[in-house]
């Protein structure tokens, strides 16, 4: 039962992180490095809001997921943007980026770690086991955003640009969709997902200014697994790797510390056997 | 005069791709634009609606190889060489690529409205939607079908469904038949035919000359970027060396 709610609320999670990180990449070819490191900056921004200025926690979140979808706006007009043609370019300013707001918490915040208060306390016991009524909302919250992308992306006027630049970025033009005002756009949609997972993943973790590391090399892993650029690929390998993460937390003793490794594993696993992923297309037709 | 091109110079690095090219086309008209491969047909209708100069501002940013596009591009009177191509679709210069290339992992419905993006007006998308399903029966029954799974026949029908979605003035199709079964080839021409019957203006690169010929008022021959000749296609065909050389007749 453990394995079964842990798997859901990580599968859940790094689904919404991947797929997150997939749009942005699809549009614009930009690999975000500093992806996790917003949904780090917006549980911080939680913690400070909620904690030192004592403001209502959903007032808090909708705060926290502002501030983080100004900052990566900025973040994109100013450092990628430039550059934005620069793959490997990209790569290393957005590692930059990461590392700029991982030193900015730890001059803000000290390395100490920090927790943020749960929304509704208590838990109920389903067999034997106790949930936590913020893992349920978690889950939940989590659920209704991936439906709320899921419309978007499918069956609004936007989501059918979005999806036609990430397909063929050339051919989109000539329908009239601006390509560089859809990479803003959906660099904005994407930080804020990251964003809005941090704050809803806040009150289950401990804050620390590494907190962005973990999550990064999960969500790498489910990209590669899920195949780049496919989401519903990402969002199937997202919860095989919440599952497969929290099996071995479980199931091995003192497993915690194997979680990175088993991640990577399935990464360089998917790599030399399947390198475009589950529902990955590949690159041939590419020019 | 609906288009004018006039002294198109594209260059990429040194190679001169398009040399001082000039070229018209009035309302109404079928032109086709035929040449041997690498002529510079595609590259001709890719500067007309904006990609040379989109790419260009590509290269730029990544200080990959530089682009040179010079000469003046007027359309319905305005000049649109210094327009970006999204907004040149707006003005109803559209381009059917070459290579068909429909958005494979989407739906033929969700192609044909992606040509209809910058369509405001709900009812008139749907009326030209319907214009596109008499066109193209097949396209109706096939509406939810994945695109990528298409025959290829089918594909460059829906390749110009779609580019007749952003309800063209002027509508330039890149080798639409190239590819294809000699049937289906002539289903193609047969549609193009209908389209420019529909009164809309049509500017096309073919390689087979045999067909285009009979359909279109005017013919150019481009060779090596240069407009080598131009006129009717019985013109044309009476200059033996350019009917043996050029043209493969
Ligand atoms: N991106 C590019 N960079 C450099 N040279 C290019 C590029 N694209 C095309 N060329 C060259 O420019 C020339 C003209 O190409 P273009 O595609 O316009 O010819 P085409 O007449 O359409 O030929 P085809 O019948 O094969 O389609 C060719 O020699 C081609 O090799
Ligand atoms: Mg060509």
């Amino acid at each position: 039962m453990n394995i079964i709610i842990t798997g859901l609320i990580t599968g859940s999670m790094l689904a919404l992180l991947a797929i997150s990180f997939s749009l942005i990449f699809g549009v614009a070819r930009i690999v975000n490095i500093a992806h996790t490191a917003f949904y780090m900056v917006a549980a911080y921004c939680i913690f400070s809001l909620t904690g030192k200025f004592g403001l209502n926690p959903v007032a808090g979140m909708m705060i926290a997921v502002v501030v983080v979808t100004v900052l990566g706006l900025l973040a994109y007009k100013f450092l990628i943007d430039p550059i934005r043609e620069h793959e490997a370019a990209v790569l290393i300013a957005t590692i930059a980026l990461a590392m700029i707001f991982q030193e900015a918490v730890m001059l803000i915040f000290t390395g100490d770690y920090r927790t943020v208060s749960a929304l509704i306390e208590g838990y109920f016991i389903v067999t034997g086991v106790k949930v936590f009524y913020q893992q349920v909302l978690t889950f939940g919250v989590v659920l209704v955003i991936l439906g709320i992308l899921w419309v978007l992306l499918m069956k609004t006027k936007l989501g059918l640009a979005i999806r036609s630049t990430a397909e063929d970025r050339e051919v989109a033009n000539l329908m009239g969709m601006n390509d560089s005002r859809l990479a803003m756009i959906t660099m904005g949609i994407s930080v804020a997902l990251a964003g809005f997972t941090g704050a809803v993943l806040a009150p289950l973790t401990v804050l620390s200014p590494y907190m962005w590391m973990e999550p990064l090399i999960m969500m790498m892993a489910v990209v590669v697994l899920g195949g780049l650029g496919s989401i519903k690929g990402s969002f199937v390998a997202a919860y095989i790797l919440g599952f497969t993460e929290a099996l071995v937390v479980f199931m091995i003793p003192k497993g915690a510390f194997l979680k990175g490794s088993v991640a990577l594993s399935i990464m360089i696993l998917v790599l030399l056997l399947r390198p475009e992923g589950l529902f990955g297309i590949s690159f041939e037709e590419e020019r | 005069m609906l288009l004018e091109i006039a002294h198109l110079t594209v260059r990429y690095e040194k190679a001169v791709l398009i040399n001082d090219l000039n070229l018209y086309v009035d309302t109404g008209e079928l032109v086709s634009l035929v040449g041997p491969n690498g002529a510079g047909k595609s590259t001709t209708l890719r500067a007309i609606s904006g990609l040379v100069a989109w790419e260009r501002e590509i290269k730029r940013r990544s200080a990959g190889s530089e682009i040179v596009l010079e000469g003046t591009v007027t359309f319905n009177g305005e000049r649109i060489d210094q327009i970006p191509a999204h907004e040149i679709v707006q003005r109803g210069l559209v381009l059917c690529p070459e290579r068909r290339r429909p958005f494979r992992e989407m739906t033929v419905l969700e192609n044909l409205l992606a040509g209809a993006y910058l369509q405001k007006d709900r009812q008139k998308c749907r009326e030209t939607l319907d214009k596109v399903y008499d066109l193209f029966p097949l396209l109706r029954h096939r509406s939810h079908q994945i695109a990528g799974t298409l025959s290829g026949g089918e594909q460059q029908m829906l390749a110009i469904g779609r580019a007749f979605m952003s309800d063209p003035k002027l509508l330039c199709i890149d080798e639409p038949s190239t590819g294809l079964a000699p049937l289906i080839r002539q289903e193609v021409f047969e549609k193009i035919s209908e389209i420019s019957r529909l009164g809309i203006t049509i500017l096309l690169v073919e390689q087979e000359v045999s067909v285009i010929f009979k359909m279109a008022s005017r013919n150019y021959v481009l060779s090596s970027g240069k407009i080598l000749a131009q006129g009717t296609g019985q013109q044309l065909l009476a200059d033996e060396v350019l009917r043996k050389t050029y043209l493969g007749l």
